[in-house]
Order: C-alpha cells, then structure tokens, then sequence
C-alpha cells in the first residue's frame, strides 16, 4: 500500500518483524489479540488508551520516513530500524 | 614462553592408530586380522545387555549393498585408548577425565550404529547403494547395526541410556581387538597452541554448537549434558576421544553423530593446513539455548573465549535447523564484532524449486556464509532388497524396502553442518 | 528464429485505462504497443508472434487463460511486461511467466525491482526495467539484450539486469563444505569484504509514501489482519491461510456492536475480540477524532483478512488490491492494525 502512494500506519506488537520485513510506519501496541485495545484497564481507560493510539497513528501518517520507523504513544517517534536492508543484492 | 618455564599442558599432541576394515563378518569370537573384523554376536549382545533393553538384533550393512538403514539414531566409530577402553569416551566408557592425548586405535571404515524408533527422533535414512550413498557418511562404512526392542515398562529415556552406553562400550569393544594389530596408518596431529593475533600465519580455529534441548536432543560432553555450560576451549584430540557424545535424533540431514564429532571436518582440515597457509588456533565449543536472551550471552562469550585464543578467523557450525540458525548468526556478528574473522556453514532451504529464502536466519552484520546444499531438494531413491531400523518409513507410509521419493532433509548428515559434504547449492 | 508471444495490460496495448481494467484476456496477432519496438530490437533473429493484453484488475486472476491464449500461438519463449512499478501490472506478469514455465515454456518478465509482483516469477528470470514507463526505451533495450541470451541458452545473471529471486540448485562440488569453509576464511582474511557463497536474504524494500500533509483534510481507510467479519461469517472468510479479503459497511456507523461482529482468526485468542470489536478496529476512536476534525473523513467501510500463515503471495496481492481499491475510492491514507 505504501508503495501505491498510500501511507499505512501498521499497529501491531511484533515490532522486530515488522521492521525486518520493511513496514515504514510502526505504532506499537500492547498485545497480539487486542491491538487496538487494553483488556487490563477498565472500560473509559480502555478508550483513552485506543484514542491515543490512533492519534499516534496519524501523527506517523503524516510524518515523513525513510525507512522503517517505529512510534510510541506520548513519545511520538522513537527509533529507525538498525537492521538496514543491504544496499545492494549480492548473486552468489 | 619464558626460557626454564614448561607449560603444563604444552603443545599436545595424539597419536592415532589406524587400523582399516576391508571386511566384516559374524563369528565365534571377535577378532581382527588383516583387516576383517569379525564380531561375535554372543560377545555383542553381553555388551549390549540393559535392563531397560528386551532383546537386541545385529546386523551388517556394507558399502555396495541393496540395503537401507531407517530410523538411524546415532553411530560411533571404534575407537579405543587401550585394554578395556584406556580412558575412551570419557564419562560414558571411560571415567570422566580429559582425554586427547597419547595414542588411539580407530578401526576406519566401520561404525556401530543404532536404528529404531525413539520419541522426538526424525526418521532419517541410510542407503548403502544408489543415488543417497554418497550423501552419507555412512553410506562408506561397513555398519553394525544394532536393532532393538524396549523392555516391557521401561522409560524411553532409559532406552535411550541402554542404547547410548551400549554402542559405545561395543564400539570401544571392536576396537580393542585391533589392539595387537600393526596399524595401516599412524596420525601423528598436532594440537593448538596459545597465540598472538595477527602472526606470520594466520590463526583459525572452529566453533561447534551442540544442540541442547533435553531428552532425545541433547548432546553430552565428558558424560554430562552440555545444556548449561559456558563456551569452552577443548582440544582436538578430546573430540578424537569422544569427549562428545550426541544423544540427538532430529532433523536426519543436520545431525551430527557421534562419529562426526569424533571425525570433526573442519577440524581435520585444519590440522591438514596447520603451518601450512594457516595456524590451527582451536576448538570452542557452545551449547545452543533455546532462548533469545541465552542466546545472546552464549554467542558474546564464545566470541570473548575465541578473542582470548587468538583467533584471526572462526569457522562456525550448528546442529540444527532453523533455532540453530540464530546461534549461528549472532556469533558471526559478536565475532565481527570483536575484529574476528566468521565463516559460517549454512544449509538453505530454499524449498523444492530453489526460490525459497535460502537461510533463515542470516548475520546482520557478517556476510560469509558457506552452503551445506538445499534441504529440500527432491531425490527419487530406489528400491532395495533390505531394510533394517523399522519396517516402514513412516514420513511416506511406504514399506522401508520401497521405491520412493523424499527430500535431502531425511538423508543421514547429508547437509552435514560440520562439513563433511560435497553438496552445497547454487544461484540458478 | 524464434516465436515470442508478448504480454502486456490494456493500457499498453492501447485498448484504455482504469475503465478497460476488467476487460480480457484476448489474443491479438504480432506485436502490440511498445512490443512494436521490442520486435525490432529481437528482429531479424527473432518474431513477436503475437500479444496477449488483460485488464490489471483481473488479469493476476485469470493467470490459466491467459497462458492458453499464450500457448495457442506456438511460442518458443513469452515475454511480459516491461511493468514499472505498476503492482498489478506486475503481479500478472510474474505469474503468466511462472505459470507458463510449470507448463514446459521459458519466459522473462521485466519490471523495477521495487514492483510487489517481482518475488511472484518462480524461477524465472526477470529483468530490471526503468521506474516509469517514461524509461520505457533504456528498459526495452534491456529486455531485449536479455532475450537474445535467454534464445541463445545462456542463463541471466546480475549483469543482465537480472533482479528478484535466483534459485539455489543443488550441486555436487570437489572439496567438502569444511574446505570451502577455511578457504573461504582465508579469502576474507586477505581482504575480500564481500566473498560468499550464500547471497544475504533480500528484504523487500519499500520506498514509503510521502506522508499525509494535513490528516483533516484526508479520507482514512481503516484495514485489519485481524479477522474481523460482521455477522456469522457469511462469506467464509478462512481462520488460516486466507485466499481472499472481504469489506464491510461503516457508513453511519459509529461503533461496532459487540454481538454484531467477530473474529475468525485461528492465530490469536478470540475473546477480547469479541468482547469488543474495536479491539481490532478503532471505529469509536476515530469516529470521536472525525467529528473533532482530526480527520477528515472515513472510508465508508472497512476491509479485512486473516493474517494467519497467510502466503506471502497472496498477502502481497491483498495488499496491492486494496491499495487499487483505495486509490479509486479517493482514501488517501490507511490505518492497518495486526496481530
């Protein structure tokens, strides 16, 4: 999608994986099954939390990244990927 | 060193024996002459004998034979220090005492080898003609292959110690009646001495990983699970002496046996070049956690223990698929890391067409990487007159005897991660 | 001489654009569009005996009828594209010459190496092209290079401009591993930096998408891996190893009623899900941030699958259908939650 020109906000908690196979914008969440959730706050906590990630989502959306970037909830961008991809395929 | 001062443990050097078996038999008493060895089955299965074992079956299956060998467990070379085992497979035959040093008798071109059904173990095959022999060590060796059956109510693991203590006190056994015999070929080998980086020659030594993951998957040094252990430095020759003994039955091409580690590639070849192009700088060996963070550790100190060596370079290898992967790559990068020089034997799989990722999981920041060929390239084996370890081949449901089609991955060492194949694969 | 059959879309064979992006396949005689040039520059030695053109909406569908049409005109060789970085355009081009050459025929594709579709050609050789069809000479002469080699039985390499994967075929070799190991160390140690008998794992590269400049004035998609199907599944959407991708309404919605939706992903405990839909997509929230202006607008529904030992192939045509899909619908951005 990215490379059709339509920035994606991936939210997901696998980040390392996310990093590895190139996503360019990387919310982090806090659980596999409830990625948009937070089963262990009550009802209004669970939403503020969902708000937040959401709003961290558009704040990746209109960001610019050159290569995978991951962002954090109150922290805004928070790291690149140190494992680059080679610049260059290497043919045995 | 210092002028008047002797190091304890100086420059040590093993010498091997090498009796070579041309021929072997079943007779009254075991013997060798000439080159045949004959076993005495009695003698065997007194040798063999356990609580935990009902009954054993032995067999011969020779290089050239319609046979096939399923369900391979592990095989062990014969090898003895002297009368009774002098020392050899320490911690198993032998006390647990270092070994590696004066002399050793190896029976070349045999192995005892046990088959047969085991929890965890991965079907893995044997064929002593067609197109898989040459695939295998074994399809080389004249193998005594014991079968068995479990007692009644005995545990599995307890099958497996039965089994484990019996191969190698049979093989030590085999050797010891090459005893009085002149030897074919005597090998003297040097061992690694202590040294400074960067030299006249430069220094190379290996780092073997040994799978530790518990019953069945488990490989022992000096008697003992290696599961907690730190990097250790060993000396060659206590491979030699089967310091090393593997207790793991999975993954059929990836195996290292027993007699792998006593016949250590890398490590012959780099004794065949020592002083050479090349300074043999040692042998460290690692145990491969099975979790991330152990991991780490496990690799930053095999670095650390290879830097306080002196190694210029380290070639390393694993037991394993994919989780031995990981131990492999991130002691390339802590290697790289440190100024080191990693080499790593990989076997891909890249899937039946060979497009598949080849590895996977690769170094980040190292980038040698030797093939070990492609697990799963296909191979049409054919039919042969005989199968021992089991009746059928479970992974196809066909009888062990049939015709039948199986990748690599099920061929005994056939990606023998120590190196000892002449497979590797090939951008197409 | 040899028979070339070419394939291209309905924009290079000049029948239209996104509105002929469901017509064909069909077969038309000799070359068609940019094969025109590309038939002189294999000419005299070689002949595009035909062209096969499909719409990139169904073409990576109808992959059999096309290769059929392929066949039907006797080629020695296909040849698809050159596609850019156009994703459908290229997914359909990598699985008619992987099709074709399961079916006994040699084919090269050409494409950039950024296109979704290059991972999708099998064993068979593509060639890099230029990034937009503005480049569409330098890559026809490329393309042409390469096929003149491909007739005369040579295999492409990186020199060619060969991108994407390369099979690791299995070889018998003199020394052992353990020898090609020390020697391999020696090499390093001599200075060689990049000596290796095993290429380092590509990873896809993505370019990222220019970023949104001001979201209020922007239609977001909301998309999800997780599962999430309205009702009782009545599609039948898979809990593993998903074939397909379905959407649902938003439209006037403001949340997502508990019963009235759920998750039929076999990766991960459905209960929270359950619970609460908006676990998986965060309707409410962005509901709530709509109506404050943040954004600028829903998409008026959601898309979904199972991200569930999903194949790479059909993930990477999940993802450049609904990247065609939002672009038609005028969603600029996406937000994807996984699990």
């Amino acid at each position: 999608m990215e490379r059709a020109g339509i920035p994606t906000a991936l939210l997901c908690n696998l980040v390392t994986i996310a990093e590895r196979v190139g996503a360019p914008r990387i919310v982090r969440t806090r659980g596999i099954p409830y990625p948009t959730g937070d089963p262990s706050l009550d009802a209004e906590g669970e939403k503020q939390w969902r708000r937040q990630l959401v709003e961290c989502a558009l704040e990746a959306l209109q960001t610019e990244v050159h290569e995978p970037t991951v962002f954090e909830v109150g922290q805004g961008r928070t790291s690149t990927s140190s494992a680059a991809a080679p610049s260059e395929v290497t043919h045995a | 060193m210092p002028p008047g001062r002797e190091c304890k443990y100086g420059p040590v050097a093993l010498t091997r024996l090498v009796h070579t078996v041309r021929e072997v038999g079943f007779g009254e008493r075991t013997r060798f002459d000439e080159g045949v060895l004959t076993v005495s089955a009695d003698e065997a299965r007194s040798v063999l004998a356990d609580d935990a074992l009902a009954s054993v079956e032995l067999s011969w299956a020779s290089p050239g034979q319609s046979v096939r060998i399923v369900k391979v467990l592990d095989a062990v070379e014969p090898r003895t220090k002297g009368p009774g085992g002098g020392g050899i497979f320490p911690g198993f035959v032998g006390p647990a005492r270092p070994q590696g040093r004066g002399e050793t008798h190896v029976l070349r071109g045999a192995a005892v080898v046990t088959a047969g059904y085991l929890p965890r173990a991965q079907e893995a095959l044997v064929d002593l003609s067609g197109p898989a022999a040459a695939l295998s060590p074994l399809g080389a060796t004249h193998n005594l292959v014991i079968e068995f059956t479990p007692a009644p109510g005995a545990a599995w693991e307890q099958v497996d110690n039965a089994l484990r203590r019996g191969a190698l006190r049979l093989a030590t056994a085999l050797a010891e009646a090459a005893l009085d015999a002149a030897p074919d070929d005597v090998e003297e080998l040097a061992s690694p001495s202590p040294g400074a980086r960067g030299g006249d020659l430069p220094r190379i030594g290996v780092v073997t990983n040994l799978q530790t993951q518990g019953s069945f998957k488990d490989v022992f040094v000096y008697g003992r699970s290696f599961g907690a252990a730190l990097p250790t430095l060993l000396d060659p020759g206590e491979l030699d002496d089967g310091a090393v003994v593997s207790g793991q039955y999975g993954h059929p091409a990836l195996k290292n046996p027993t007699f792998m580690h006593q016949n250590h590639p890398v490590v012959a070849e780099l004794r065949r070049r020592h002083g050479r192009d090349l300074e043999f700088a040692g042998v460290v060996i690692c145990p491969e956690p099975v979790e991330q963070g152990a991991k780490e550790m496990i690799s930053l100190f095999a670095a650390k223990v290879c830097a306080a060596a002196g190694f210029d370079a380290a070639i390393l290898t694993k037991e394993g698929g994919g989780n031995a992967d990981a131990d492999v790559a991130l002691k390339m990068d802590a290697l790289f890391d440190l100024g080191i020089q990693p080499v790593g034997l990989y076997a891909e799989m890249a899937g039946a067409d060979g497009t598949g990722p080849s590895v996977v999981v690769a170094p980040e920041r190292a980038t040698a990487m030797v093939s070990t060929g492609n697990y799963d390239h296909r191979l049409q084996l054919p039919e042969m007159d005989k199968a021992y370890g089991g009746e059928r081949l479970e992974l196809v449901k066909v009888p062990a005897t049939a015709s039948f089609e199986v990748p690599t991955a099920v061929v005994y060492c056939a990606l023998s991660p120590l190196g000892w194949g002449r497979i590797a694969a090939r951008a197409g | 001489m040899a028979r070339i059959v070419h394939y291209v879309n309905q924009f290079f064979a000049g029948v239209g654009g996104e509105d002929q992006a469901g017509a064909g396949p069909v077969l038309r005689d000799g070359p068609v569009g940019p094969g025109a040039r590309l038939a002189e520059l294999v000419a005299p030695e070689h002949e595009i005996v035909a062209t096969v053109w499909c719409g990139d909406d169904v073409a990576p569908g109808k992959v059999d009828e096309i290769v059929a049409l392929v066949r039907s005109a006797e080629p020695d060789l296909v040849v698809a594209g050159p596609a850019f970085t156009s994703g459908r355009y290229g997914l359909a081009c990598a699985r008619v010459v992987a099709a074709a050459d399961q079916a006994g025929l040699a084919g090269v594709a050409s494409m950039h190496e950024d296109n979704p579709g290059l991972d999708e050609a099998g064993a068979v050789p593509v060639v890099a092209s230029g990034e937009v069809a503005r480049r569409m000479a330098p890559s026809l002469d490329r393309l042409a290079a390469g096929i003149r080699r491909l007739l005369a039985g040579e295999t492409l390499t990186a020199d060619d401009g060969r991108i994407g994967k390369l099979a690791r075929l299995t070889v018998v070799t003199e020394t052992t591993a353990a020898t090609r190991s020390v020697d391999l160390a020696l090499v390093r140690l001599g200075g060689d930096g990049a000596a290796t008998e095993i290429p380092l794992p590509r990873f896809d590269r993505v370019t990222p998408a220019a970023p949104v400049a001001d979201a209020s004035a922007v239609t977001l998609a909301l998309v999800t891996e997780g599962g999430l199907v309205a009702g009782d599944n009545p599609d039948g959407l898979e809990s593993a190893r998903a074939t397909k991708w379905l959407r649902y309404p938003l439209e006037g919605r403001d949340a997502l009623a508990s019963g009235d939706y759920m998750s039929v992903h076999g990766g991960y405990s459905t209960v929270w899900a359950n619970e609460d839909p908006h676990r998986i997509l965060p309707l409410d929230a962005a509901r709530e941030l709509e109506a404050e202006g943040a954004i600028g607008g829903l998409l008026g529904e959601y898309f979904v699958t199972t991200g569930n030992g999903t194949s790479v192939a059909n993930a990477r045509r999940f993802g450049i259908e609904w990247a065609g899909d939002l672009r038609n619908s005028g969603a600029r951005a996406a937000i994807l939650t996984a699990t």
